[in-house]
């Protein structure tokens, strides 16, 4: 259990990429990055249905700028890439639709400026869409005891009493904790397990290093 | 010590001493201080790596957990159900619609029961914290089991993000109700409310205070037994305890029906100031409603006018609106309405043993108070013995006195009977100030001056009596710590009884209790050879007229060698205290308190010499001998366990001195507050140990 799985890793994904015919290195490519590139986009104070054309948009950009090689991972990290990608296709939007700042009031917390801010925001759809990731594993790939996890999500996810879930499942309060705490130290271990695979482990944006260089639109 | 059964008497997890439940519920309060955490824990952690690592644990468990299911906010359900607004329930019939929200009857799917379940009409729960406070508060809750507390299985958020609460289906009527409808005798209202002071106690035993008692939330079901509905439930309603907001002036009306029960501590907002009291004061108005028909407070027109009438007169007594109701029961009511908590009862155990005596036939009763046993019993034997005083005295204070009077009645058989001289305060504050002429407002002083003064008057001819009243008198005014006037009266009795003893019109036991009570008064002064000198006398006096084994005889004995200590000749007061304990010991009914005074001054001779050992037994052993006869944190405890905390500071046993003294705080912070001296005292113990630990580390 628990192995790095080396055809998941950014690395792999990235060099299966380079063939047109490698759906599978596509698809994979595009389940991990595009739900954040979306939480991203969606932070930036753009529409559901805009964000998600932005999202795909910046996807298949980075693949057609990696395919020509301007992409080179030593450079920078694939997250700073990608984001800039994402940055100006939302300016540009933005100045399309004639209007420099956004009206979406509550939440467009992400200061296209600042590169802190951006860098931030990316940092935490990653970190979102590595542990739903996370979650998913344990539930199908790992081997932890359903009642363990069906304890995890009663409890967490369903707002129950460990009394209850204890009596709904014939264990425990004290068993109810260890299943707590157990699933806890499995989704850890995955987490870890999957920023291995991922290869970006979080660190300080602003050193990411060198972006793309010119404008990336048209 | 204090922990091989955890408080919620679950399993015991970490070092033993707390449970798993305890544990994840410290973590909680790392970042939610209003999470319920068991007495001394926190005291604790900072002393056992043991049970710190799991708490550690669990608090990052539970932000990581927290931060996952944020991220993943969906998945799929884990209990099979039908569709409706809350997973795991069939929602039937409204049973009851308010302005809270809306109570259904419900089949619990997984285990088949019926339940109500009650939703909430508001999302009230805007931070994931709140919420999760209140959860595991509801999980405390749903862990009591009384059978006047409605237990509650468990709570959630609909679908539509509701909070709503599963709780056992009680058919019957409210309680107010119930009693209307059955014109209930004040007899039949006493035995309910016993019942649910008992629900009460066992709630508040583990921490869970009410906070919003009312006739709407004690259901009377088809068996005849009150049940309480809605325990700690009261912040579901967010921050706002009944009181703190909604003064604006177009909710008044809305909101004096919930403010009647409210305590003027929580009306004035201050929620440092709500305990378990405020429980206290609502089930006052409860039991008041109930005996009289009325409210307490019933002519407020407006909250502050509400709030300044209980905070300043005592209501009438509920007799004025229900002549069937007896003294006992409205001494009970108006003490548990006193505006100052200190002044209520100390605990809902206290109210429903004072309940249960009343229903036995005996005569109610508060705790342990040797100043108002003095004033029980002279009250008792002056005032009653000779009814021609009485009437006497009766004529002249008229109504004021008839309480007090029915209060020296009901202590006729007392003997543990701490707290009367609060009681005493009660009966007479709790007078019509408008039936006593020509006074607006009557003190205790003045009461007490109106008192020696009708008596001296009326007296004169029965100089024994007199003597009595003044002693009564004067020991009262020692209890307020009126020196002064105590003197006054104390010496002015004495002279009268030895003129009276000299003439062989007083019992050689009666001038002893005087000249004992002198002997207490120098020794507050800190007269303190006067005071040996009086002791020996009142000593010898008892002796010879009550036997050496008396009670009193063996009381002045104990003051005496506390005199004799005090005075530095340690060799002569070990030698009495020892001889003392030995007689203690040897009486099987000896009381536990009285006992326990022994062998703490016996203990605190030790310390003076030094042998701290020795006295870390004594006070150990003065600890187990009161921990059977007083609840777990009453104020003395914590004494005792300040005791055993400085006498293993004094022998190096750090880590033992730091866990006592924390439960000493803990104890004695919530029973005098934080300002008290003695608690100060606690506290520069515990910094003390603070840094002592560092300096071993």
């Amino acid at each position: 259990m628990g192995g790095m799985d080396l055809d998941r890793t950014t690395t792999a994904l990235l060099s299966g990429l380079f063939d047109p015919r490698n759906a599978a290195a596509w698809e994979a490519f595009d389940r991990r990055y595009r739900p954040i590139l979306l939480g991203f986009v969606r932070n930036c104070g753009v529409r559901e249905s805009e964000a998600a054309e932005i999202a795909q948009e910046t996807i298949v950009r980075f693949v057609e700028e990696y395919r020509e090689g301007k992409y080179d991972r030593t450079r920078g990290r694939l997250g700073a890439w990608l984001v800039t990608i994402a940055r100006y296709r939302v300016l540009d939007m933005r100045r399309r639709a004639g209007t420099a700042k956004v009206e979406r009031g509550e939440s467009a917390i992400v200061d296209l400026d600042d590169d802190r801010s951006v860098g931030a925001a990316y940092e935490a759809e990653r970190r979102q869409a590595l542990l739903r990731e996370a979650l998913e594993d344990l539930r199908t790939r790992s081997r932890t005891d359903p009642k363990t996890v069906q304890a995890f999500e009663m409890l967490v996810y369903h707002g129950l009493t460990p009394q209850v879930v204890a009596d709904q499942l014939g264990m425990s309060t004290h068993d109810v904790y260890l299943a707590k705490s157990r699933v806890a130290a499995k989704l850890r271990e995955i987490v870890i397990r999957l920023e291995s695979e991922y290869e970006e482990a979080p660190g300080d944006w602003e050193a990411a290093g060198s972006r793309p260089s010119d404008g990336l639109r048209g | 010590m204090a922990g091989e059964t955890s408080q919620f008497g679950a399993s015991a997890a970490g070092c033993g001493r707390y449970s798993r439940d305890e544990l994840e519920l410290a973590a909680i309060a790392r970042t939610d201080p209003d999470a319920p955490v068991a007495d001394g824990l926190v005291e604790h952690l900072s002393g056992c790596p043991v049970c710190r690592g799991i708490v550690d644990r669990v608090t990052s468990d539970n932000a990581f957990l927290a931060e996952v299911a944020k991220a993943a906010p969906v998945v799929r359900p884990a209990v099979r159900e039908e569709a409706g607004p809350i997973a795991g329930y069939r929602l039937g019939e409204e049973i009851h619609r308010g302005a809270q929200g809306a109570v259904y009857r419900a089949e619990q799917l997984a285990t088949r029961r019926t339940c109500a379940v009650k939703m909430l009409l508001r999302g009230r729960f805007a931070a994931d914290r709140e919420r999760m406070r209140f959860e595991r508060e509801v999980e405390v809750v749903a862990r009591l089991r009384h059978p006047s507390i409605v237990t509650l299985y468990e709570s959630g958020i609909s679908r539509d993000g509701e909070p709503w609460f599963a709780m056992e289906l009680v058919e019957g009527d409210r309680l107010d109700e119930f009693v209307r409808v059955r014109g209930s005798s004040p007899r039949e209202i006493a035995a309910l409310m016993r019942q649910i002071a008992d629900g009460i106690a066992c709630a508040h035993r583990r921490g869970v205070i009410h906070r919003d008692l009312k006739p709407g939330n004690i259901v009377v079901d088809r068996e005849g037994v009150p049940r309480v509905l809605d325990f700690g439930l009261a912040r579901a309603d967010g921050d706002a305890p009944p009181g703190s907001v909604a003064g604006g002036t177009t909710l008044v009306g809305e909101f004096l029906g919930t403010f009647a029960y409210a305590a003027p501590e929580q009306l004035a907002g201050d929620p440092g100031a709500i305990d378990s009291r405020c429980d206290l004061y609502a089930l006052g108005v409860v039991f008041y409603e109930c005996l009289a028909g009325r409210r307490p407070f019933e002519g407020a027109r407006s909250i502050a006018e509400l709030v300044m009438q209980k905070s300043g007169t005592a209501p009438e007594r509920p007799s004025a609106s229900n002549r069937a109701v007896d003294r006992d029961l409205d001494v009970i009511a108006l003490r548990l309405l006193s505006a100052d908590p200190a002044r209520r009862y100390d605990t809902a155990d206290a109210l429903a043993e004072d309940l249960a005596r009343y229903l036995d036939g005996r005569p109610i009763l508060a705790r342990e108070d040797s100043v108002a046993y003095v004033v029980s019993k002279t009250l008792r034997r002056h005032w009653l013995a000779s009814s021609a005083a009485a009437a006497l005295l009766l004529t002249v204070l008229a109504s004021s006195v008839a309480l007090a009077i029915a209060y020296a009645r009901a202590e006729r058989e007392r003997i543990r009977s701490d707290r009367t001289l609060a009681s005493f305060r009660d009966a007479v504050g709790s007078v019509n100030p408008e039936s006593v002429a020509g006074s607006a407002e009557l003190t205790v002083e003045q009461f007490l001056e109106l008192i020696e003064q009708n008596a001296a008057n009326e007296l004169s001819a029965e100089p024994g009596v007199l003597a009595g009243v003044l002693d009564t008198v004067g020991i009262v005014h020692l209890g307020f710590e009126d020196v002064e006037r105590a003197e006054k009266s104390l010496r002015t009795a004495l002279e009268m009884r030895r003129a009276l003893a000299a003439r062989g019109e007083c019992t050689p036991a009666e001038l002893a209790e005087s000249v004992h009570n002198l002997g207490r008064l120098l020794f507050l002064q800190r007269k303190t050879a006067e005071a040996e000198i009086a002791y020996r006398e009142a000593l010898a006096l008892r002796t010879e007229a009550l036997g050496a084994d008396d009670l009193r005889t063996m009381l002045s004995w104990r003051h005496l060698a506390a005199c004799v200590r005090r005075q530095k000749r340690l060799d002569e007061a070990r030698g009495m205290f020892d001889e003392i304990l030995a007689k203690a010991r040897a009486r099987r009914d000896f009381p536990a308190l009285e006992m326990a005074a022994i062998m703490n001054s016996r203990a605190f001779i030790d310390a003076d010499e030094g042998r701290h050992d020795r006295a870390l037994e004594g006070f150990r052993e003065a600890l187990g001998a009161i921990r059977g006869s007083l609840p777990s944190d009453d104020y003395r405890i914590g004494r005792s366990l300040y005791n055993i905390a400085s006498a293993e500071e004094k022998l190096g046993r750090i880590d033992d001195a730091f866990a006592h003294a924390g439960d000493a705080l803990s104890i004695m912070r919530r029973r005098k507050g934080s300002d008290a001296a003695t608690v100060q005292q606690v506290e520069d113990l515990l910094r003390r140990l603070t840094e002592a630990r560092g300096a071993q580390r």
